[in-house]
């Protein structure tokens, strides 16, 4: 049997606690989860929101009263650039058919995906928090993936991850990645403002009229869907009529666990329009899944949010009533989750 | 770096205050060793001196013991060359006196200083000359005092006078004398005998 020899940087690591410092910037605010671990496992935790979506001095000061513990400190960071996405392959010659990451920082997940962010978006958050430093910035994706792993490796379903003011939406079929993109909720304002409007009033079919490109993709998202009710009839008549009667695609387990976080959590709805914003952005996004040629199309049942900022119940309302949709929705601490992938990260 | 879009920086437990730290104690015990290495020669240049300090005493015990013979030896030298120098004089004033002690009419011929004694040789006119001018003050002097005659060509008389002094006193002092004569092989001067030409 052979004994491994310790290095002395292992040695020395062995001393001394892991401070994992992960942050995780909202619309208008920060969040920063800290964990201390030894060689046993988490010896403490710490999870503190502060008013302000950059480097604040109490942020920089709250930092470094963990960090100054240990030599081994990580600062991981939830990659939150606008320009960013997944590709469904990992074939450096086909990558170009899907998107240009010329300018991009871009790595591949098990062989199967890419996952990329703009090159210039790392340079700039490195250089605003050049006070505290980064050692690990992580793309969304990674941990909606990391997050879904029992259902990804399994299921053919959509899966959103749904942040302060964007959205990473992936579609996976047992494990390979179908389609992926990345919605940011600030930059389509003006749009979503007039779509929010017609919502309420009436009909989105009287959005014709409007010449606004998202209108249009709406509208074509629901006669797509419409056209296709005929492959989804099962999927269409448990999510209107019975939910009791389950079928063949509907996961009961999960259901029975979102039921139990329903109960547990507040309904701290951040309010109708962002959740509307959010559907619309889905929507879209789902029509645009259908109807590039790039992507493999696979008609979609079941949609998986993990949501770490407590959307309403009419999110789930609308995907189900407007696009058939199985939703579950599961909540998830962002923070912690990147903390858990920055611990994958250091083994 | 499997997930993550950026490297890790290089994490050391050698971090700015660590390293102050080292610094400062570095020298600190770099001063110490320094110190500890000077009190070392220090103390192997001492006990160096020590040695050599040791040597020097004895050699200066070796030369007082040896100066101290000799100074034994010169001292006794000193008593010696006293006491031949008293001796000298005794015999000067002997001589002179016994030279007073001859009268006119009796000639010496020869005459013998012996260490308790003298003998003298001469012509004298005739024996009462003898008798009455020189035997007389020389029994005066010595305890014992002998004389023989014989006839010389021109109708005088030789003779032999032997005088001896019965010593008893200087015994301590010939003792001496013998020590000397052990202690260096020199050349004893033999001032037993006088030879004095008339």
């Amino acid at each position: 049997m052979m004994l491994k020899v310790p290095t002395l940087n292992e040695f020395y690591e062995s001393l001394y606690l892991k401070v994992l410092v992960n942050i995780v910037i909202g619309n208008s605010k920060s969040t920063v989860y800290v964990e201390m671990l030894n060689s046993s496992g988490v010896v403490s935790s710490s999870k503190e929101v502060f008013d302000a979506p950059y480097l604040t001095p109490e942020i920089n000061e709250y930092i470094n009263s963990f960090t100054k513990e240990s030599p081994y400190f990580y600062i991981s960071m939830l990659d939150s650039s606008i320009s960013q996405g997944a590709i469904p392959t990992c074939d450096k010659q086909d990558i170009s058919n899907f998107y240009d990451i010329t300018t991009s920082e871009y790595k591949c997940y098990d062989d199967k995906w890419i996952y990329y962010t703009n090159k210039s978006d790392i340079y700039e958050i490195q250089r605003a928090y050049e006070k505290i430093g980064i050692d690990y910035m992580f793309s969304p994706f990674v941990i909606l993936a990391n997050f879904f792993d029992d259902k990804i490796n399994t299921y053919l379903a959509m899966f959103i991850l749904v942040e302060d003011d964007s959205l990473s939406l992936s579609v996976f079929d047992t494990s390979k990645l179908l389609y992926a993109e990345h919605l940011d909720m600030n930059i389509e304002t003006e749009s979503e403002e007039l779509l929010i409007d017609v919502g309420l009033d009436d009909d989105i079919e009287l959005d014709e009229d409007d010449d606004n490109s998202i209108d249009l993709d709406d509208i074509d998202a629901l006669d797509d869907i419409d056209e296709l009710d005929d492959f989804g009839d099962i999927a269409d008549l448990d999510s209107i009529e019975e939910i009791n009667e389950f079928s063949e695609t509907q996961d009961v387990e999960e259901e029975l666990l979102e039921q139990a976080e329903e109960e547990d959590i507040e309904d701290d709805s951040t309010g109708f329009n962002e959740d509307y914003q959010r559907f619309s952005l889905i929507q879209s996004s789902v029509n645009r899944y259908y109807k590039s040629e790039k992507f493999e199309s696979k008609f979609l049942e079941n949609v998986y949010i993990a949501d770490s900022v407590g959307v309403s119940s009419d999110l789930k309302k609308y995907l189900e009533e407007e696009m058939f949709l199985n939703v579950y929705i599961r909540h998830v601490e962002l923070a912690s989750e990147v903390c858990k992938v920055a611990k994958m990260e250091l083994l | 770096m499997k997930y993550s879009y950026i490297k890790p920086r290089k994490k050391s437990i050698f971090t700015s205050e660590i390293q102050l730290l080292i610094v400062f104690f570095g020298i600190t015990i770099f001063m110490l060793f320094l110190t500890y290495f000077f009190l070392v020669f220090k103390d192997y240049r001492f006990t160096q001196d020590k040695i050599d300090m040791i040597a020097q005493r004895e050699n200066a015990d070796i030369s007082i013991v040896d100066m101290e013979k000799k100074i034994t030896y010169i001292e006794k030298q000193v008593i010696l060359s006293e006491s031949i120098f008293t001796k000298n004089t005794v015999l000067k004033d002997s001589i002179a006196n016994m030279f007073d002690l001859v009268p006119q009419r009796i000639t010496l011929s020869e005459a013998k200083l012996l260490e308790n004694g003298l003998v003298l040789y001469g012509i004298a006119p005739n024996k009462d000359v003898y008798d009455f001018m020189l035997q007389a003050p020389l029994r005066s002097i010595f305890h014992r005092t002998y004389s023989s005659f014989y006839p010389a060509d021109n109708g005088w008389i030789r003779f032999v006078s032997t005088n001896y002094v019965d010593k008893e006193v200087e015994v301590v002092e010939e003792e001496m004398l013998l020590e000397d004569a052990e202690m260096i092989d020199e050349d004893a001067t033999d001032y037993e005998e006088v030879e004095y030409e008339n």
